[in-house]
């Protein structure tokens, strides 16, 4: 099978230039990136700042093109810019902030942004924008103004309009860097029920360790370059590689870590709070059955 | 709250005005305008006076918020029926003092133009009344299409428009959010005289045209990414359509003209 995304050997570099325009410096900001992604996964990309992963995931959207090697998206070289709005509609971008990524003045009309402009008729964008509201949960706000929601609804508004497009592979970079806790769940929840049900493959370009664990597969960058990958527990098993890259695991994995240092027999890639209240139960269990044998 | 602010002055209600076809209101205020200019006589003034009360009924705005837009323009005009006044020259002195002369023309002068001007503004603030800025906005996409033969880029600035009326509420917010921080740093923007208070605003507004680049930046990201490549080849989520009660307006527009201009011709006074 192709992969849906293909990046051989990618190379960024930005160069920095002085009041005459003479490049006084280079900074490389992707360093030789390569990753194979396959339709219906979902990817975490994780990094800290300046690794780069912002840099990568433009170049996923088109909006950057690679000083060096190649990257394919849905099978179209990024490189040709007569591929842009091909490779833009099967792989939509979601961004950070999400008051700079809303262009409507009212909720539904910014979900049809963007079929009106791949040319969508008009009956089938409003279908395209009914279904979309549906599948992140905001219908019901479809006439409100996006001035009025919250920054989790307002993320998840602009996850709709990149669904409308129809999009095979949505990526989305660092969604809830600027949302409160609760808007955080709400957005990865959406964007995790798109990938089970509705197959869209996800990249989701994060800092935040608890929204890679709902990840198939992750990449830790750091410096332009893929460091680490394997599976959200492979990686967090690996706490002093991670605090090397300026990254740290999520406070549970923290507390198992602490716990088997202490000698208690848990296994090292734990994940979530429910499983480690889980194990530590079964453990007292089996311990209290213990004594009383004795 | 700031979030609240609505740019123009949308009066919502269900009325058969409000359910015009925007580019109907934007026409049939063009033609308005240019028929207070078609007269001279006291009837016609009675025409446009009862013409436009039948709209104002028929559009459930009530009739203060009409007449509130008369307010910004007050010092306009009483300096134009002052000039109006002192500078009409005419047979009929009523007044004379000094080099201040007041003639019976000028008084009636003065008085037409006044309500000239006064018609003109309460005319059109009974358009932005009754359509909403976007709808705004689309009209004069529509209406302007035509220019597009000329290279205007009508679609890019009907989009510059709409973006920006998404943006003002928002920068007002980071306005006042700038403005508290430079407060709470001990800047003061209340006294001083003018000159002083306009070098305290400094600090407010470079940070905020800062954070405007910043966000015009993100949001041209934004467009990209969503395959936004100009008005070429677009279609439209909610197109305007003319319907039945449209054309019917456009009738009654025509109507109206036609009479105040037989009102012109006929009528002694």
């Amino acid at each position: 099978m192709i992969p849906f995304i293909k990046a051989e050997y990618l190379v960024h570099e930005y160069s920095r230039r002085d009041e005459e325009g003479n490049v006084t410096g280079i900074n490389r900001a992707l360093d030789g990136i390569s990753i194979e992604v396959k339709a219906g996964d979902f990817i975490a990309v994780l990094g800290a700042n300046g690794s780069g992963k912002s840099t990568f995931a433009k170049h996923l959207n088109a909006l950057l093109v690679p000083t060096e090697g190649t990257l394919y998206v849905d099978g179209k070289d990024t490189s040709d810019h007569n591929n842009d709005l091909a490779v833009r509609q099967s792989a939509g971008m979601v961004f950070q902030n999400p008051d700079n990524q809303i262009i409507a003045n009212i909720v539904e009309e910014d979900a049809g942004f963007g079929p009106e402009n791949i040319g969508i008729p008009t009956d089938e964008i409003w279908h395209r924008v009914e279904e979309s509201l549906k599948n992140v949960g905001m219908y019901e706000y479809r006439k409100a103004s996006p001035n009025h929601l919250s920054g989790g609804q307002k993320q998840r508004v602009a996850i709709a309009g990149i669904l409308a497009m129809k999009p095979k592979c949505i990526i989305l970079d660092e969604p809830t860097a600027m949302l409160d806790p609760a808007g955080r769940i709400s957005v990865i929840r959406a964007v995790q029920e798109l990938n089970k049900k509705e197959n869209i493959t996800v990249i989701l370009i994060t800092h935040y360790m608890e929204e890679v664990t709902a990840a198939d597969y992750v990449y830790v960058m750091a410096d332009g370059q893929i460091k680490m990958q394997g599976s959200p527990r492979q990686i967090f098993a690996k706490s002093e590689e991670l605090a090397k890259y300026k990254l740290t695991i999520p406070e549970v994995t923290k507390i198992a870590l602490e716990l088997i240092k202490k000698g208690i027999n848990i296994p090292k890639d734990i994940l979530y709070v429910e499983e480690l209240t889980d194990i530590l139960l079964k453990l007292k269990v089996s311990a209290t059955v213990g004594v009383r044998k004795e | 709250m700031l979030r609240d602010i609505t740019i123009g002055q949308y009066y919502p209600a269900e009325s058969a005005i409000h359910r015009l076809d925007p580019r109907v209101k934007v026409v049939a205020t063009f033609i308005y305008i240019i028929s207070l200019f078609c007269f001279k006589q006291l009837s016609g003034y009675i025409i446009a006076a009862l013409f436009f009360l039948c709209m104002v009924k028929l559009s459930r705005v009530p009739f203060k918020f009409i007449t509130r837009g008369i307010k910004p323009i007050i010092f306009m005009l009483i300096f134009t029926a002052a000039l109006n006044l002192l500078w009409t020259s005419g047979e009929n002195v009523l007044i004379k003092a000094g080099f201040i002369t007041i003639t019976a023309e000028g008084v009636k002068k003065m008085v037409f133009m006044a309500l000239r001007l006064v018609f003109l503004i309460i005319g059109s603030s009974l358009m932005t009344l009754t359509t909403t800025p976007n709808q705004l906005t689309d009209a004069i996409e529509s209406l302007f299409k035509p220019l597009n033969k000329v290279k205007v880029p009508v679609h890019e600035i009907a989009m510059m428009m709409s973006i920006a009326l998404r943006f003002i509420p928002i920068l007002v917010e980071e306005t006042d959010k700038i403005m508290k921080a430079q407060l709470a740093r001990g800047a003061d923007f209340e006294s001083g005289n003018v000159i002083q208070r306009i070098k305290s605003m400094v600090p407010i507004f470079i940070p905020l045209f800062v954070s405007a680049a910043r966000r015009a930046n993100d949001l041209a990201l934004a467009m990209d990414a969503r395959c936004y490549h100009g008005g070429e080849g677009r279609t439209k989520m909610k197109p305007l359509k003319y319907k039945k009660k449209d054309i019917a307006a456009y009738l009654v527009m025509l109507c109206y003209i036609c009479l105040i201009i037989a009102a012109g011709r006929i009528l002694p006074v």
